[in-house]
């Protein structure tokens, strides 16, 4: 009897244990706050981060959404719009000095993309009804109107960015950030949360996210949503510091006798840029992060290359209209499917 | 070694697959969903069991649809429709949220696949 009660004993402590093993996850060395900012819904993860430090980190990580959500909105009264509205009346603008950073990087970033990341055409984003907070467009403009926003070639190579000021050689001239403030606001983020002591975390802005550090002994790793269907079509393991965005054109878009209208407008056209439904970039800084999402996404399967060499990308991932996967081959020996079957995939020159 | 401690060794070892599949097969599904109006937890759901459900914002009503372990949403009174066309939930951790409407969904489990989800 004796025995037997020892053997039953240590039976259930040796279930026990494994249950236990088994069920305790790593995850109490994670903590995670969402909120509403920037228009989206932001997830900031935290690891190994103790709790007065965790609750400090997601305060600021908020305040600093919500600030900069509100002095860079494209249409409600802003910094952007006086900014806006001082250029279409001919003026210098006096502009705060974080703005002035967003848009000189914006500017830098426009001219290595050859214009193709155009956050000068404010006016043509209007027109197409994406400056809504719950947009409603169901009809594409006017063509003629269209071309005649085109005509007028707003561009930031029309800036002039000298102390404090910004002025515009071309009234036609009107920022809509969309395309890069997010990327901008996650590095402003990341540097905040650094300076209090944080050294892995995962900042994550609707889907647009920048990653530091690692989770425990092993790199983040992250899922990357298919932009057709559901499920996840890739994962990714990052490196220490790494961005990865994405721009499709599955969000927000509207339609129209069938044919679909998405947000990301070419400028050359003034229209949604064809052929592609989405592009992902990974990349050290969120900035160029996103605004290079956006630049291959109007570049195309056929010229995203060249864009993505002189943006200075180096990890890429597009998916054109047929479903069809463009790597580059840093980026494929790196990507891990997990779809079954695997799609087909073009794997280009290196960048 | 007893009789008893023979039966401990390999009854231990036969629990070691029920273990495993146990856990291999929860991972990937997240067993429930918690939806969230307003910053606030409104209901916890099963996603084992097929249904539609309606949830009131300050817009109006948006419908979540839960099928094969997955949740979307069907329809909301926003005009945009971004959480339509954000498809289906998968992966533990997830979130996809009717800002409008603020109703947010989230599926919950322990050990998800991925870290954050990237679109």
């Amino acid at each position: 009897m004796k025995f037997r009660y020892s053997a039953w004993a240590k039976l259930l402590w040796l279930t026990i244990t494994l249950y236990t093993a088994a069920c305790t996850s790593q995850q109490e060395s994670l903590v995670r706050r969402q909120f509403f900012a920037f228009g989206t819904l932001v997830e900031i993860s935290l690891y190994e981060v103790q709790q007065p430090l965790a609750d400090q980190a997601f305060a600021a990580a908020e305040a600093d959404f919500q600030r900069m959500h509100q002095q860079w909105h494209a249409w409600h009264p802003s910094k952007v719009t006086d900014v806006n509205r001082r250029i279409a009346e001919g003026e210098l603008a006096m502009v705060p000095p974080e703005l002035l950073s967003l848009i000189t990087e914006a500017k830098h970033l426009s001219l290595l993309s050859n214009g193709l990341f155009n956050p000068a055409i404010g006016r043509l984003v209007r027109l197409w009804g994406f400056q809504q907070d719950n947009f409603s467009a169901t009809q594409p403009p006017d063509p003629k109107i269209v071309y005649g926003l085109l005509r007028k070639r707003p561009s930031m190579e029309d800036l002039t960015i000298d102390d404090g000021t910004i002025s515009s050689r071309n009234p036609a001239v009107q920022f809509d950030l969309g395309a890069v403030a997010k990327g901008f606001g996650i590095d402003r983020v990341i540097e905040h949360l650094r300076s209090l002591g944080v050294h892995n975390a995962i900042v994550n802005c609707g889907g647009d996210l920048r990653a530091i550090g690692r989770h425990g002994t092993r790199p983040w790793r992250i899922g990357i949503r298919s932009p057709r269907g559901a499920g996840v079509l890739a994962s990714l393991e990052l490196s220490e510091d790494e961005s990865v965005f994405t721009s499709g054109d599955y969000e927000r878009f509207f339609e129209s006798g069938g044919k679909r209208y998405h947000h990301i407008l070419d400028p050359r056209t003034g229209y949604p840029a064809q052929h592609v439904t989405s592009v992902t970039v990974a990349h050290h800084d969120a900035t160029t992060a996103d605004a290079a999402a956006t630049a291959l996404f109007v570049a195309g399967p056929d010229d995203w290359q060249s864009i993505a060499r002189r943006m200075g990308v180096r990890y890429v991932m597009l998916v054109d209209r047929h479903g069809t996967v463009h790597m580059n081959p840093a980026m494929a020996a790196r990507v891990q499917f997990e779809v079954d079957p695997l799609p087909q995939q073009e794997i280009s020159k290196s960048l | 070694m007893t009789r008893a401690d023979w039966t401990v060794v390999l009854l231990a070892i036969a629990l070691l697959p029920v273990l495993y599949i146990k856990l291999w097969f929860s991972q990937g599904h997240g067993q429930q969903a918690s939806i969230w109006v307003d910053g606030q937890v409104m209901e916890v759901l099963s996603l084992d069991d097929p249904r539609k459900l309606s949830v009131t914002g300050p817009l109006g009503v948006s419908v979540l649809e839960i099928r094969d372990h997955k949740i979307r949403f069907l329809d909301s009174p926003c005009r945009g429709k971004v959480c339509v066309h954000g498809g289906w939930l998968t992966e533990v951790g997830e979130l996809l949220a009717c800002l409008p409407n603020k109703v947010m969904v989230r599926i919950l489990g322990s050990d998800p696949r991925f870290d954050a989800m990237n679109y």
